[in-house]
């Protein structure tokens, strides 16, 4: 499976990840919805519109956790006929990032949940520490960040 | 319900060098109820021997084998034994190397008469 990282030291605790886990399909994005790894989409566009419903879906989870439970739920599973969809945050010391991964009859939840538990304590481990505090996300800012992130994985 | 789930799993934990017994669903790979005696991630076994007992009935269903009665994975330092039956529950024994595969085989198809 081909992954295309924007930031490189995500990419070998993202294929160790995809190989043991089984997974079809994943996406690494910040909480905007600007993608920072992918593996397993073959266009731009697919990349930029499951980044913006798995932005939108956990930020939603995140919310209905507090409001339930006092804290942001951790994880999110769906479970169609053929795929499944499980969204997660990722923490590190360069932020708080969410996954996405979609999976099939070859793995399980409760997989993907073991190995994403190591995925998470690889990144962590892996991040190197931010050197400039990034500023907030503008709309301003967005198309052209989300632009150039494409671009880099998709090679336009 | 989960009564009836710790009785099941409490006569296989007590039999001799039982370390683990686990009812897990073989689609989803979790835990519906454990009986851990050691202090590994129960969470971990039950993913990947639900996995393991997928591939093993696909396999033999594949070979026209027809169905899995019982699994035995023998490794260095103990032994993980599961039956399935008609549900999609998977009961999975952990062991040690010394412990009694027969009894415990015996205990596991009782466990899955039980259940179903």
């Amino acid at each position: 499976m081909i992954i295309a990282t924007v930031e490189p030291w995500v990419e070998p605790p993202l294929k160790r990840y995809l190989d043991e886990a089984r997974a079809r399909l994943a996406l690494l994005l910040h909480p905007s919805g600007q993608v920072v790894a992918q593996a397993g989409f073959t266009r731009a566009v697919d990349v930029m519109t499951a980044c913006a419903l798995a932005a939108a879906a956990h930020a939603t989870a995140s919310e209905l956790g507090r409001q339930l439970d006092g804290r942001p739920f951790r994880g999110l599973h769906y479970a169609g006929p053929e795929r499944e969809g499980y969204l997660s945050a990722v923490d590190t010391a360069r932020g708080s990032y969410i996954c996405l991964t979609v999976f099939d009859h070859e793995s399980s939840l409760g997989l993907v949940r073991t190995f994403f538990g190591e995925l998470c304590r690889e990144l962590a481990a892996a991040a190197p520490p931010l050197a400039v505090l990034r500023g907030p996300m503008l709309d301003v800012n967005f198309e052209e960040d989300l632009n150039r992130n494409l671009a880099a994985m998709f090679g336009r | 319900m989960t009564t009836r789930f710790a009785t099941i799993l409490d006569a296989l934990t007590r039999q001799r060098g039982v370390r683990a017994s686990l009812l897990v669903s073989e689609r989803d790979g979790l835990v519906v109820h454990s009986n851990l005696r050691f202090g590994q991630d129960g969470d971990r076994v039950a993913a990947l021997a639900a996995s393991m007992y997928r591939k093993a009935r696909l396999s033999a269903d594949a070979a026209r084998l027809g169905a899995v009665a019982f699994l035995q994975l023998d490794a260095e330092r103990g032994r993980i034994c599961a039956v399935g039956g008609r549900s999609d529950l998977v009961i999975v024994v952990v062991a040690e190397p010394a412990a009694n595969v027969g009894m415990i085989r015996v205990e596991l198809l009782k466990a899955l008469e039980w259940l179903e």
